[in-house]
């Protein structure tokens, strides 16, 4: 092997690296950023399940009524808890995007944790297990605890016959 | 013809129930006749659904606007494309296409094994065929796409009548991926009955556990192949159709397709635990099991209405069926497991926690959390309606906070995982096989930050992304060298050898290499843009590096619809590339609009434009162009995937690659730690 291959291998493999360099910095927006920082808080109540400032339904006029509502109470200087109370009062709690971190709501946020934390335990409670496990387990004496050795046999046996890819 | 159709499917469904009825007297009796015949009704269902499918599709060829369904979603105008495609436009003949489907796997099954698995394939042909009989009723008896239309007379009696012409198909269907975007989603839904009928055959046929994952881990990747090929066409139809959220928007439709990927992906690494160690057995039959389970949950999210979705079908009694099979399968698979646990005992110990077998854990356990932090989140708004009495929204926001972490956690694991040896990885092994990828991944980091990155979850993805990109090229690379060393062939050639020789585990590697790909994609949705501007002739709107200056209009009539185009001009450093004609349809049939994006991609970015219609303020019509990042990374990672999942289905070329005369040096960096007999003999990991 001549030493330019891991040279072109490395090339090739910076040039991946420069992936990043394909984005260029984000440029004028149409809405104010504290407009898409609020809309993107709540959902586009024509059923389109998108977040208001994603919808895009062209002529919708659910999405452009709520987008009129909210540039009105920000350039009033209204407060986001108060542009939410608004929003609230008019569409009901299906007009969160996601579920507020109270109440019951609260929940859908800490499942996900927990699924975390108590998967977690319990692969490493699986590990520890196996970990202590004697070496081989295969056809002991006793067999698997509740069958015997030679029924294991016998049904790996006759899978074996039975099964042919 | 309808009746004729109709007259198949009854006869589908008594042969489907014989061959379930008859399939477990077989089991008992084991009398070769009973045996024989029912695996000949199993086969008789398949033909019989066969017929049923190709009678509709006669109705809508022949524009048989006496059935309701037809009428429903066709016209005689609709294009011979579409008309294939309104099979499975409604819910009737979506269902029908479920049973027709199922059916090609069956059969397949069901020749395929023909002459083979005496014992164990009656077991399974009577999972095939209570799977069957379920949809069978539904076709049958609920949701039936061949019922004729009629209007009462004078005298109440019901007379049957015939439209001049149909409804036709929703616009919104009326794009090239409704052709092939359903049926690959459901034949992954489907597929993964094959799976599940074995894993429950061989656990009630109490066979020890190592078999079944051998006879269907193809049957499982066609399965999952097609369920991401699925998933990766549905995504491309929203981000190209309106309203749909993009390419991605976590609407409960989607969600129903990707919990059953996420858990037959955690399979399909699991299952290598299971043939080289003998270990996570129970594990994996339920993880078969919970996959089928969601499958069918899915499907009753999507048809059943619990949940609000763009993409669902209309709300409809038919739910309760689902619910109802749900709860016979479940029950079902706890019993069998309970009665037969014993045989699912795990047979080896865990060397090391830095191995290969703890990487699967992990790579099991952050896929199956992410699996039901998705679930437990699309269901959240059923339950808080149900507990507190108010319907709480959980949209996009919430699943991006919750599974990006997940999403890149998975990722890293990706990297880490092929990296590890079984049983124990030594220090030097890790340094080795860790040095290169990880110290190339973090000068993608400082480059990207340097040139002014600072979006956490996209840098971080990066990162990982090349990571994973380095960890694959130097396997390829460093077990090409040795192939080279030995043949004198070109790089190229020697990874081309080295991947035919162990199939799985090269194809596996394309999968992952897929799935940075799609990741990159993803990453670069943190840099969106859009800008909206109201037009006249003549005019330019800048976007980023583009200027879209706007040519004028033409309205282009077509069969079924009239179209009115801008006529976009891109120009880039004031040099024209390309025409880009966004466009609004009127479909006349059903009084509907749609429209049409124009899209300008490139790997760097996609140009999306968009005729928003005229502005109500100054009447000019309207240009809302967007610049997306990476896109097609997305798409390009789907083919891969796909591509990778197709080497890693093919048979090894040489089942044994000698390494006895092969120079030591190479053989411990080809291996990492392993005894190179194990690696390369199993030919499979």
């Amino acid at each position: 092997m001549t030493k330019k291959r891991p040279v072109v291998a490395i090339i090739m493999l910076a040039l991946f690296a420069a992936v990043p360099l394909l984005i260029t910095p984000a440029g004028a927006q149409q809405l104010s950023e504290r407009a898409k920082q609020v809309g993107g808080k709540f959902m586009c109540m024509c059923n389109c399940n998108q977040v208001l400032t994603g919808c895009n339904h062209v002529g919708c006029s659910t999405s452009s009524a709520m987008l009129k509502e909210l540039n009105v109470s920000l350039s009033r200087g209204d407060s986001e808890d108060a542009i939410t109370q608004m929003f609230v009062q008019e569409f009901g709690t299906k007009v969160y995007a996601e579920p507020p971190k109270s109440g019951f709501s609260l929940v859908a946020w800490v499942l996900p944790s927990v699924y975390l934390f108590v998967g977690t335990g319990l692969v490493v409670f699986v590990i520890s297990r196996w970990r202590k496990r004697p070496a081989i387990q295969v056809a002991p004496a006793g067999g698997v605890p509740g069958i015997s050795a030679e029924l294991l046999e016998r049904s790996r046996a006759q899978a074996a016959r039975e099964t042919q890819d | 013809m309808d009746i004729f159709g109709s007259f198949a499917l009854v006869l589908a469904f008594v042969c489907a129930v014989y061959a379930f009825g008859g399939g477990i007297a077989a089991i008992f009796t084991r009398h070769p006749l009973l045996i024989k015949s029912t695996r000949q009704a199993g086969m008789a269902t398949c033909a019989l659904i066969f017929l049923a499918t190709f009678s509709l599709e006669y109705l809508f060829f022949s524009d048989n606007f006496a059935n309701a369904y037809v009428v429903a979603h066709s016209n005689r105008d609709l294009s011979t494309f579409y008309k294939i495609a309104a099979l499975w436009s409604g819910q009737e003949g979506s269902l029908l296409f479920w049973s027709f489907l199922l059916a090609v796997y069956v059969l397949s099954v069901l020749i395929t094994y023909r002459n083979k698995n005496g014992e164990l394939m009656p077991y399974v042909g009577v999972v095939m065929a209570g799977v069957q009989i379920f949809f069978l009723t539904l076709n049958n008896f609920v949701a039936s796409p061949f019922k004729a239309l009629a209007s009462p007379g004078a005298d109440g009696v019901l007379n049957y009548v015939a439209r001049a012409d149909g409804s036709g198909l929703n616009p919104l269907l009326q794009y090239p991926e409704m052709v092939i975007h359903p049926p690959n989603l459901y034949s992954g839904y489907t597929g993964f009955t094959i799976p599940f009928a074995f894993a429950l055959g061989a656990l009630l046929a109490r066979y020890p556990g190592e078999k079944w994952i051998h006879l269907t881990r193809k049957w499982t990747m066609i399965a999952w192949m097609f369920q991401s090929c699925g998933i990766l066409l549905g995504a491309h139809w929203a981000y190209a159709v309106l309203g749909w959220g993009g390419y991605w928007g976590w609407d409960p439709v989607e969600n129903a397709s990707f919990l059953p990927w996420l858990t037959g992906t955690a399979f399909l690494h699991s299952v290598m635990m299971q043939e080289k160690r003998g270990m996570m057995k129970v594990w994996n039959v339920w993880l078969v099991f919970c996959t089928f389970l969601l499958c069918i949950l899915g499907t009753f999210l999507t048809r059943s209405g619990i949940v609000s979705s763009v993409h669902a079908f209309a709300q409809s009694s038919i739910g309760s069926w689902f619910v109802g099979f749900l709860v016979v399968i479940i029950s079902v698979c706890l019993g069998a497991y309970l009665k037969n646990r014993d045989y699912l005992k795990s047979e080896n110990q865990l060397d090391s926690i830095v191995s290969r077998e703890s990487s699967f854990l992990f790579n099991n356990l952050i896929l199956l959390v992410s699996c039901v932090a998705i679930l437990s989140g699309t269901l959240f708004p059923v339950f808080s309606e149900w507990i507190t009495g108010n319907r709480i929204s959980v949209g996009a926001p919430f699943f991006n906070k919750v599974n990006i972490p997940i999403g890149l956690l998975l990722l890293f694991l990706t990297g880490v995982g092929p990296l590890l040896a079984w049983r124990k990885t030594s220090t030097e092994s890790m340094k080795r096989n860790f040095g290169w990828p990880l110290g190339i991944g973090l000068i993608a980091g400082v480059i990207a930050l340097v040139f002014g990155f600072r979006e956490i979850y996209s840098w971080v993805c990066l990162i990982l992304c090349v990571f994973v990109a380095s960890t694959v090229g130097l396997e390829f690379y460093r077990g090409a060298k040795v192939i080279r060393a030995r043949s004198g062939a070109t790089y190229l050639a020697s990874a081309v050898d080295l991947t035919m020789r162990n199939t799985r585990r090269y194809g596996g590697y394309i999968v992952h290499m897929g799935m940075v790909f799609v990741f990159i994609g993803l990453s670069g949705a943190a840099f969106n843009r859009d800008l909206q501007k109201d037009m006249q002739v003549g005019q330019t709107m800048q976007i980023g590096p583009y200027s879209l200056l706007l040519q004028g209009f033409d309205s282009k009539p077509e069969k079924n619809y009239t179209a009115q185009r801008m006529l976009v001009e891109v120009l880039r450093d004031k040099k024209p590339i390309m025409m880009l004609y966004p466009e609004k349809r009127h479909f006349a049939t059903n009084e509907q609009n749609g429209t049409m994006v124009a899209i300008y991609s490139t790997l760097k970015e996609d140009l999306y434009v968009v005729y928003a219609g005229d502005s109500p303020d100054t009447q000019l019509p309207v240009l809302h162009a967007y610049l997306n990042p990476l896109v097609k990374w997305i798409w390009l990672g789907g083919a891969v995937v796909v591509f990778g999942t197709l080497v890693a289905m093919l048979p090894n070329r040489r089942a044994v690659l000698v390494l006895a005369g092969a120079p030591q040096p190479a053989t411990q960096q080809l291996t990492h730690g392993l005894t190179p007999s194990v690696t390369m003999r199993d030919g499979h990991d």
